[in-house]
């Protein structure tokens, strides 16, 4: 996951010097600008793979400053980051034409699995099966087979695996599935994810050898290919 | 303040607002009386003075008459009659023949005049009566036809008595509408004043730090009295709103004193015991476990405080709430079959409901992960939706040990937690959200004893 070219606004110089260089240790390529200004200036002249945005920003708040790159038809997948407990600032900012939202603080691991995943995102195709290895899903049938056997998966179950199939070979945090298979945008006190995922585990990969499904320590979970 | 006049109780009056007011509707009393004696004034004597003109008027014309009838002497006769005679008050006569020599008459001799005239007779002239000396006359004088003078007087005085006493009533009254507008002023001034300096007492106390201290209200339920019981609700609510922010502030202080010790110890350890990058690996581990509950402590109070002030209306949106039950029933499954508890599920389907999915996802999470992390392992905790005649209820019950009656009420305050609680994770935050986000939505929240054990009812009325 290599030379994805990010636009990072944030006007905090601390906390942009440390995404910047977290983001440059994993082979990004980072513009930075600390104010909306500046930040819609680069994001309507450069050609970035993904925008991180502060909501808070000096001369041009974040919303702003998305909705008018997105009206001088800029594309780039956009990354919001807001200050914690505020709920309709998530709502505010998919509005304002943002794909993603992280809530400040984070854990850096957080950040660089999402902007991975918006880098990445694939074509918007219609596609009928998922596959990694010789494990198969068939969206259409709502079926998953490993090397020809039916396994039979629980609703959530099949839409933890169907997102991690769809982002196959990248890292998914724990937030990322709360939020995108259980539509949660808190925090529960229970590890509601992990019990899932060890029991799709054992689902997939109990009799069949080689392991699929791993855990990035500190960071989440990541699908792959055994070869 | 002036510093020329002294803080007394009679200065304060002079210049209080309410004897202000008094003393001004006092003049403005008193300018109104001042024109309305005028025009009475005025008029009085006009009318009077027609009507003396008119009485001596005709008192000559029918002397005039008398004159063409019988001559001179006659008319002198009629006239020594008359003036033996007086019905209408003191009548003054005077008859001078043509050569200005008086014939009869009771006042002295004078060159002739037509019409209305005003005179003092000379003082050594006879008078009819004795107090009648210098006395002010009004006459009608008239020239007969053969050359001689007819006269015909009358004392001014009953004009002048009667001005007199124009004059006096209105300076009686005057004076003593005056006097009762000060002294009322005054009186009404002070009681006010008392009503002022009781608030102004209560105000100072107040800022003294004594937030409990109310205005006394007089219970006659006029203006002020209203005034002032909406002073003393308004300082009610502040302080109402006062001790929660006090209490928040000191739970904050206090719950987070912990985290922040053990982070510390955490970084502490890393510096004075840490050998290896294993050895830092675990302790930086823990710091950032810390850290992250610590802020986890933060956007709960965060979230709560917001969803109190209810600004989270925006979000709200019609919803299935039995679907909604059922995934978060569902997403706990699993983590309940690890901590050894039955997790029950029984959702009525189709449920609607308005309001904020994220929220209310939070609420049932919440009571759900409450109840499981309450009771001992081996317990069984239920989740219900169930429709009711006006509405639905959920329910999330165990059969655990319960909550001490006296405990119940204390359960949904921020950062309460049971004694027996205290040592297992949690912010005690939990419940204070639900019961805002069921605040928020309206929705009744109570704790049922479901001997044995505890249940939580959410009951709210369905958006029709």
């Amino acid at each position: 996951m290599t030379d994805v070219k990010i636009l990072l606004v944030e006007d905090d110089k601390q906390t942009s010097n440390y995404i910047a260089k977290g983001l440059r240790e994993h082979g990004h390529v980072v513009d930075q600008a600390d104010n909306g200004r500046d930040g819609l200036y680069l994001a309507t002249g450069e050609k970035y793979d993904v925008m991180v945005v502060d909501r808070m920003l000096p001369s041009m708040d974040g919303l702003s400053l998305v909705k008018a790159a997105r009206t001088s038809n800029v594309r780039t997948p956009v990354l919001f980051l807001t200050t914690m407990g505020g709920i309709d600032d998530r709502v505010a900012g998919f509005d304002a034409g943002g794909d993603d939202y992280l809530v400040k603080p984070f854990a850096f691991a957080e950040l660089l699995a999402r902007v991975g995943a918006l880098a990445r995102r694939p074509p918007i195709v219609a596609t009928t099966s998922l596959s990694v290895g010789d494990l198969e899903m068939d969206l259409l049938a709502r079926t998953v087979t490993r090397a020809g056997k039916r396994i039979e998966l629980l609703a959530q179950e099949f839409k933890i695996l169907e997102y991690l199939l769809r982002h196959a070979g990248e890292v998914v945090t724990r937030t990322m599935l709360l939020e995108k298979v259980w539509d949660f945008h808190f925090d529960p006190k229970t590890n509601i994810v992990e019990t899932h995922i060890s029991r799709l585990r054992s689902k997939i990969e109990k009799g069949f050898g080689r392991p699929l499904l791993h855990t990035v320590r500190g960071a989440g979970y990541v699908i792959r290919s055994p070869e | 303040m002036s510093s020329v006049r002294p803080n007394s109780t009679l200065g304060r009056i002079l210049r209080s607002a309410s004897f202000r007011l008094t003393l001004f509707y006092a003049a403005l009393f008193i300018a109104s009386a001042g024109a309305l004696f005028a025009t009475v004034y005025v008029t009085a004597t006009a009318a009077m003075q027609n009507d003396m003109a008119a009485v001596l008027r005709s008192e000559a014309f029918q002397l005039a008459e008398v004159h063409s009838r019988i001559g001179l002497s006659g008319l002198a006769q009629q006239i020594a009659r008359r003036m033996n005679f007086r019905s209408r008050g003191p009548i003054f006569y005077l008859l001078q023949a043509p050569n200005g020599r008086v014939v009869v008459g009771n006042l002295p001799g004078m060159p002739p005049v037509n019409g209305v005239v005003d005179f003092v007779p000379k003082p050594d002239t006879p008078a009819p009566d004795a107090d009648a000396e210098n006395t002010k006359l009004t006459g009608f004088g008239l020239t007969l036809p053969d050359g001689s003078f007819l006269l015909v007087a009358q004392d001014a005085a009953r004009l002048t008595d009667m001005q007199h006493a124009i004059v006096r009533a209105f300076a009686w009254a005057g004076g003593l509408t005056l006097l009762l507008a000060i002294a009322g002023g005054a009186v009404l001034a002070n009681s006010f004043l008392r009503r002022i300096d009781a608030i102004t007492r209560t105000n100072r106390a107040i800022m003294e730090g004594d937030l409990s201290a109310r205005i006394p209200v007089r219970g006659t339920q006029d203006e002020i009295d209203q005034l002032i019981a909406s002073l003393n609700a308004m300082l009610g609510r502040i302080q109402q709103l006062m001790d929660g922010l006090r209490q928040v502030s000191s739970d904050i202080a206090h719950d987070l004193r912990t985290p922040l010790g053990r982070l510390r110890q955490h970084l502490e350890d890393a510096r004075e015991r840490a050998k290896t990058t294993a050895d830092y690996d675990a302790a930086t581990e823990a710091a950032i476990e810390e850290a992250d509950e610590l802020l986890e402590t933060f956007s709960a109070l965060l979230r709560i405080a917001q969803v109190e002030a209810g600004a989270q209306k925006s979000a709200f949106a019609e919803l299935d709430l039995s679907a909604l039950a059922r995934s978060i029933g569902e997403a706990y499954q699993p983590a309940a079959e690890d901590s050894d508890h039955a997790l029950d599920i029984k959702i009525e389907e189709s449920v609607s409901f308005t309001g904020d999915r994220q929220l209310l996802a939070q609420m049932i999470s919440n009571l759900v992960e409450n109840a499981l992390r309450h009771t001992p392992a081996g317990s069984t905790v239920s989740l219900a939706l169930n429709r009711r005649a006006a509405g639905f209820t959920i329910e999330v019950s165990d059969n655990g040990p319960g909550i001490p009656e006296a405990e119940r009420g204390k359960v949904f305050d921020r950062f309460y937690r049971l004694d027996r609680s205290r040592s297992t994770a949690g912010s005690g935050l939990g419940l204070a959200l639900v019961k805002a986000i069921a605040g928020l939505h309206g929705l009744t929240i109570e704790l049922v004893d479901r001997r044995p054990g505890l249940g939580v009812v959410v009951t709210g009325t369905l958006a029709r």
